[in-house]
């Protein structure tokens, strides 16, 4: 997977959609909102105006595809929080031994499911990580509640976002499995 | 993106993928993670007298280059001895590979692993020498 900063820093997705930078998001109503804009700036409605307001249309177009991208993925949206305060995140300390250790567990739990095509144990690892991704998100949510804006506070939570980043990847890989599979 | 064809190489027949018994005190085990994209990996090396790595696995769950990093890796472990073992830099598995600077970090992956798995069979060494 790559590393580098997945998304431009110079642009505030949150300000592209209106909104207010929060981990937590109402995310039913940010799709609506970036339907909305979509719409408004679509090439159709600038037939017959200028070119270069149908090149501004064209860049805002893209810009607000690029914010509903990184803010409907809670890992992006982390990353973008982080990114606002100087936080970085691609220079991340270590895991710990034991939780990777029990990704690696999983992992294997998983590859044995998957050649014994046990679809029910792999339901079953499936529900079990994607419960601790919510409760990472949850924890995640309140950690960037309570410390606004104040470094010190928010750089231990880096860690966490690379913990959801491992149950991402596994509940991925689980999908690639299920698709295999239909 | 365009894997080359070394990666591809050993992504598609990964060489010594398996498990080593971790308690056996004369294997070495390194676990490692990037936290930046989730991949885990985890190299095992077997240390015979004398020294020398007579056997490497691995395991690792990631992305293709991630899987060739750490399939060349224990290639190049066997029949070296543990201080030839710990020169291994991530630039030669980048030159073998011809890995792209996205995928730099899948090397460094590698290298980490490596030195953790050496790590791992000397401190069991010492702990065996305790009296």
């Amino acid at each position: 997977m790559d590393t580098h900063l997945p998304f431009n820093v110079r642009l505030d997705p949150f300000a592209t959609l209106g909104l207010a930078p929060s981990f937590v998001l109402d995310v039913p109503a940010v799709e609506r909102r970036h339907r909305d804009l979509s719409r408004a700036l679509h090439p159709d409605r600038f037939v017959g105006t200028s070119s270069s307001e149908r090149r501004a249309a064209l860049a805002k177009a893209v810009e607000v595809n690029e914010a509903w991208r990184l803010l409907r993925d809670p890992v992006r949206r982390a990353e973008v929080l982080f990114s606002r305060v100087g936080i970085p995140i691609d220079h991340q300390p270590a895991t710990e031994p034991a939780f990777l250790m029990e990704i690696l567990e999983l992992r294997e739990a998983l590859g044995e499911a998957q050649a014994a095509h046990d679809l029910g144990a792999i339901t079953r690892l499936s529900t079990a990580v994607a419960a601790r991704a919510r409760l990472l998100e949850s924890e995640l949510a309140e950690g960037f509640e309570s410390a606004r804006d104040d470094r010190d506070r928010l750089e231990p939570l880096v860690g966490r976002l690379g913990q959801l980043r491992y149950l991402q990847r596994f509940l991925d890989q689980v999908r690639a499995i299920e698709d295999d599979f239909n | 993106m365009a894997y080359s064809d070394k990666v591809v190489e050993h992504a598609e027949n990964p060489r010594n993928v398996g498990t080593l018994d971790k308690n056996d005190p004369t294997v070495g085990t390194g676990l490692v993670g990037a936290p930046a994209c989730g991949d885990v990996m985890r190299l095992q090396i077997k240390v015979g007298d004398g020294g020398i790595i007579e056997d490497a696995k691995f395991k690792t769950f990631g992305c293709g280059s991630a899987i060739a990093s750490s399939s060349l890796a224990t290639e190049w472990l066997k029949g070296k001895n543990l201080d030839d073992a710990g020169k291994i830099r991530n630039v030669d598995i980048v030159e073998e590979l011809n890995l792209p600077p996205v995928k730099v970090h899948c090397s460094v992956l590698a290298e980490d692993a490596i030195k953790s798995a050496i790590e791992d069979y000397r401190r069991k060494q010492a702990q065996k020498q305790l009296p």
